[in-house]
């Protein structure tokens, strides 16, 4: 066919379609930003949007996906000029108030508070995303963090399960050091990994009144509390038995979860995520498998948290200040119970939504839905529950601790000082 | 005499040597990204610098044919950017140089100086408002959001090269012109042009260059994945293969190929125009 | 400079409108893509600033003093200056012996080598990154593999997890990438120098060293200037090379001042500090161009 011809065809194919197209013309747009690089996690997400489009013609969803670290680049800018998108991954707390306070967020109380679509969750996942008592987001994933270790290079040193207590912990430290097994993987570089050890630490010495107080401004002390120094010290003497990785300092999370996967360390202590994490980041992309169990933090003697009190978040999906009706519709379409059986059995996530527990398999992921749904305190991470000028102070100050370039003194003294600067 | 030679063949060998190791210091990197495509993930952890065993060809076709990652569009969305950078740049870089080298007004060394002011800061410094100044021409998701900061970042060093190469063609050239009645304009076309190729060209591949590795104009401007950029797909692409460190150096080896090629295509322009440009200002 | 080179004469006169036609389009692009965002950034940096919502929080010059006093400020500004140094006295050096070399015109594959030296500057900067990660990863980067050669494997170092190595394994990076630009601006220089010039120092009896010192370099000033000039400015403009290698961390130790400005304006919503840490990049820039530009080079005219 000549060139001619291919115009004159291309033409009659667009007479033909043209009319339908204009019928069908979507007229309300949701952009959509998500975080889910991952093949199969792209292709589920598009298939939810597609399936959506389905049911209601006049809707576009168009669909932004990035690595995370380019998201949260990409979305800080975005949301600083003050043109949020309409749907878009979140993690709660300290950023999601800044956005919200800004008046950057869509308030979705109104369609969550006392309705199917709020009862379809337990009350206690929506408090990540309230600010001011106002939600603005829709959680889809809520955990803890836990350790995660390796079943068979415990039972190497003679351990049948995880210890209970701290100072029992730090014999199987040891003792697998002393196997020539690398106790504990741990990202330092990425920083947020540590936070958590040092936070939970603090957690079981102060319990949720040293939590609550820091938070809420009654302890005057703030961060200069000496159980938050105690618990840089601990986490110095943890340190000194050199549990960690060679190099841990330079370390990325991907780092981190390959050495676990790979059975190589010992444990991570991480959030729910973690077994699939390092399934991908292992080398035969099939992770430990059985050999991989989830234990909460161990007790410490005389301290007055509990094992029952757990520090965790998860993630979920904010609206825009623009966004429409549809787009709110579209985040209630995504959570309901089929989408998210789909999800939790695509990605691990402990989904939110009752009923979607189905698609929980993994006894692991059971036994950490377990313990958020039973915890008699709930913290969210505390790099995410602060303002980011708060949270990055943390998870620096943890990692001045760890590279000894300051003393646990110094380092709460810093958390402080943005403490009280914000 | 003969010690002489016998130095010259030292004095040789030594330089040799040198080349030789710097080729070297050069040359591992790019094959450890190149033969770390072919090899499986075991064997990438376990010996990096062996040669691979087996090759995994399928690994660099799976991307070449779509079935991994998205090369193609990325590749072309990159092409388009960067020869659309080059354009602009080209365009008013060649009349604003010509402008400063040959024309007396006032306000030349002011301008001059003006545009100079962009050599001064990294175009991180100024990402948010470049963006809300984006965003208020509607440039947003598109190309052309790409290009026009890119060339207005670039303009600096385009016409530091630009002005001190005019500069140096001979005046009675333009004297001559006029008597042959050509316009101004004319003389830029007919004259200027033509004689600063080598110039233009180095330009043109500096900035096809630095458009190519740009990372954060394409990040903060584009939304759909549609129109990504080969570094955003180098980064989502590690984002999709965290741990898979042979696929990465894959899509890493053929993301660095067409600047390679263009590069040893348009090397001799790139000493060319420096000779002629900046270092005769 | 400029009236040196324009003499007298009715073609250099020109009417408003010709120049702008010339002149327009690049001033308005220029203007509104790049003066206008700095001006506006400059502005900001004035603020306590979050970046969402209205700008309130005037603090006048708060900001700067915090930046004077800012201990992390004082740590990426001196990584800055060590890597300007170590670019002045080891990449350029390195660039001017490789210029010398593929220069002469009886040294056989000149062209080869010049071609090859320039190429990791073609490779963009997250490519670059990205691979010298994995060059130097913990378990099984190639820095570690060939230490097992020569030694134990598990005493490998970790460059990237060390305090102390992390800024010169960033600077080992910013060399490999981006000598052969010294090395091409020298090459410009080189062959602007007279052969005839070189070739009577030596028939005087001049060693190659000697000709080097009194012919070579002086005849290279311009070009000397110029690759020093891009050094330095560079150095204090580092980025992405250092971003996509660990962000500077840990504990800042690999910290440059524009990462450390994109940490606190992006990512930790300070927005007003992080604009005072550009105008401050900016002026740092701008003094050190008008002192190279007036006194060293001026005093060459």
């Amino acid at each position: 066919m000549n060139i001619k011809g291919k115009l004159a065809s291309l033409a009659i194919v667009l007479a033909l379609v043209a009319p339908v197209m204009t019928f069908a013309a979507p007229t309300k747009v949701v952009e959509w930003w998500h975080i889910g690089t991952a093949a199969n996690d792209k292709a589920m997400f598009q298939g939810f949007a597609d399936a959506y489009m389905k049911l209601h013609s006049d809707v576009q969803i168009n669909i932004t996906v990035l690595e995370n670290e380019a998201f949260k680049s990409k979305l800080t800018t975005v949301m600083q000029s003050g043109n949020p998108p309409d749907v878009f991954q979140t993690w709660g707390g300290g950023v999601l108030g800044e956005y919200a306070q800004a008046g950057l967020l869509r308030d979705i109380s109104k369609e969550t508070k006392d309705t199917a679509w709020g009862k379809s969750m337990a009350a206690g996942v929506w408090a990540t995303y309230t600010v001011d008592g106002k939600i603005y987001a829709v959680p889809n994933d809520a955990g803890c963090i836990t350790f995660w270790y390796n079943k068979d290079l415990l039972a190497k040193v003679g351990y049948k399960s995880f210890p209970t207590d701290w100072a029992d912990f730090l014999t199987l430290v040891k003792k697998l050091k002393a196997a020539g097994i690398t106790p504990i993987s741990l990202a330092g570089n990425d920083k947020w990994p540590a936070m958590h050890m040092w936070s939970y630490i603090a957690l079981r010495l102060g319990g949720a009144s040293l939590f609550a107080d820091t938070v809420s401004g009654k302890n005057k002390a703030g961060f200069n509390e000496a159980t938050w120094v105690k618990a840089g010290t601990m986490l110095n003497e943890l340190a000194a038995l050199k549990p960690f990785q060679d190099g841990f300092l330079g370390a990325t999370y991907n780092d981190e979860a390959a050495l676990v996967g790979n059975g190589v360390a010992a444990m991570e202590l991480m959030g729910q995520w973690a077994p699939n994490v390092q399934k991908d980041n292992s080398s035969s992309k099939a992770g430990l498998g059985d050999k991989l169990a989830a234990a909460p933090f161990p007790a410490i003697k005389g301290g007055k948290g509990k094992v029952t009190e757990v520090i965790g978040g998860g993630g979920g999906f904010a609206l825009g200040k623009n966004a429409s009706d549809a787009a709110v519709d579209f985040v209630k379409f995504l959570t309901n119970v089929e989408n998210m059986t789909t999800w939790a059995k695509t990605s691990g996530i402990l989904a939110t939504t009752k009923g979607a527990e189905v698609g929980i398999t993994d006894p692991n992921a059971k036994m950490v839905k377990a313990l958020v749904d039973k915890c008699t305190f709930f913290q969210l991470y505390l790099d995410q529950a602060f303002p980011p000028a708060v949270g990055g102070a943390v998870n620096d100050a943890v990692q001045t601790i760890l590279a000894g370039t300051a003393t646990p003194t110094q380092a709460c003294a810093a958390i402080q000082s943005a403490f009280v600067a914000k | 005499m003969r010690s002489m030679t016998r130095r010259n063949r030292l004095m040789a060998a030594i330089k040799y040597l040198v080349c030789a190791i710097m080729i070297l210091v050069i040359a591992v990197p790019l094959y450890i990204s190149v033969m770390g495509g072919l090899k499986s993930v075991g064997q990438l952890r376990a010996e990096p610098v062996s040669l691979p065993n087996p090759v995994n060809w399928n690994q660099y076709t799976d991307m070449l044919t779509g079935k991994n990652g998205s090369f193609w569009p990325k590749l072309v969305n990159s092409v388009v950017i960067g020869l659309g950078t080059v354009g602009v740049i080209l365009i008013i870089g060649t009349f604003a140089g010509y402008a400063l080298a040959r024309i007396k007004f006032k306000l030349n060394g002011l301008i001059y100086a003006y545009f100079q002011l962009g050599l001064l800061f990294p175009l991180a410094v100024a990402i948010l408002p470049l963006y809300l100044q984006l965003r208020s021409f509607h440039l947003l998701d598109s190309a052309i959001g790409v290009i026009l900061p890119q060339a207005a970042f670039g303009l600096a060093m385009m016409l530091m090269l630009l002005r001190g190469f005019i500069k140096a063609i001979p005046l009675e050239l333009e004297e001559a012109a006029a008597i042959d009645g050509y316009s101004r304009f004319g003389f830029l076309f007919r004259i200027v042009v033509p004689l600063s190729t080598p110039i233009l060209a180095t330009v043109s591949v500096l900035t096809l260059v630095s458009s190519w590795n740009n990372f954060f104009t394409p990040l903060l401007v584009f939304n759909s994945e549609k129109k990504y950029t080969l570094p955003m797909g180098v980064m989502n692409f590690m984002g999709e293969h965290a741990a898979d460190w042979n696929l990465i150096l894959a899509y890493l080896t053929l993301a660095m190929i067409p600047a390679v090629i263009i590069y040893v295509l348009c090397q001799k322009y790139i000493v060319a125009g420096l000779t002629g440009g900046a270092i005769k200002g | 400079m400029a009236k040196r080179s324009i003499p007298k004469g009715s073609l250099n006169r020109a009417n408003f409108l010709t120049l702008a036609i010339l002149l327009g389009p690049a001033l308005i692009l220029f203007t509104a893509l790049v003066i206008v965002p700095v001006f506006e950034a400059a502005i900001f940096s004035f603020y306590k600033w979050n970046g969402f919502g209205p700008m309130v929080n005037f603090r006048g010059f708060q900001n700067y003093i915090q930046f004077f006093k800012d201990a992390i400020v004082h740590k990426a500004l001196l990584h800055n200056l060590i890597i300007a140094v170590v670019s002045l006295v080891v990449e350029l050096p390195i660039a001017m012996l490789l210029a010398v070399i593929v220069c002469d015109p009886k040294f056989k594959g000149a062209v080869f080598f010049r071609t090859f030296f320039f190429l990791p500057y073609v490779l963009s900067e997250v490519i670059t990154g990205v691979l010298w990660q994995f060059i130097y990863h913990p378990q099984y980067g190639l820095v570690r593999a060939i230490w097992g050669l020569f030694a134990p494997i598990e005493t490998a170092p970790t460059l990237m997890g060390n305090t102390t190595t992390l800024l010169w394994a960033i600077l080992v990076v910013i060399i490999w990438k981006y000598f052969g630009f010294h090395m091409t601006i020298y090459i410009a220089g080189l062959q602007d120098i007279p052969r005839e010039q070189i070739e009577a120092a030596t028939i005087d009896g001049a060693s190659s060293w000697q000709t080097f010192i009194s012919v070579t370099l002086p005849g290279m000033r311009t070009s000397i200037q110029l690759s020093v000039f891009f050094a330095i400015i560079g150095s204090f403009q580092l980025f992405d090379i250092v971003w996509a290698m660990g962000k500077g961390d840990p504990v800042n130790a690999g910290e440059t001042i524009v990462t450390y400005m994109y940490k606190i304006g992006l990512q930790r919503f300070n927005i007003g500090y992080g604009g005072t840490i550009a105008v401050c990049i900016f002026l740092i820039c701008l003094f050190f161009n008008v002192f190279y530009q007036k006194i060293l080079v001026r005093e060459d005219d």
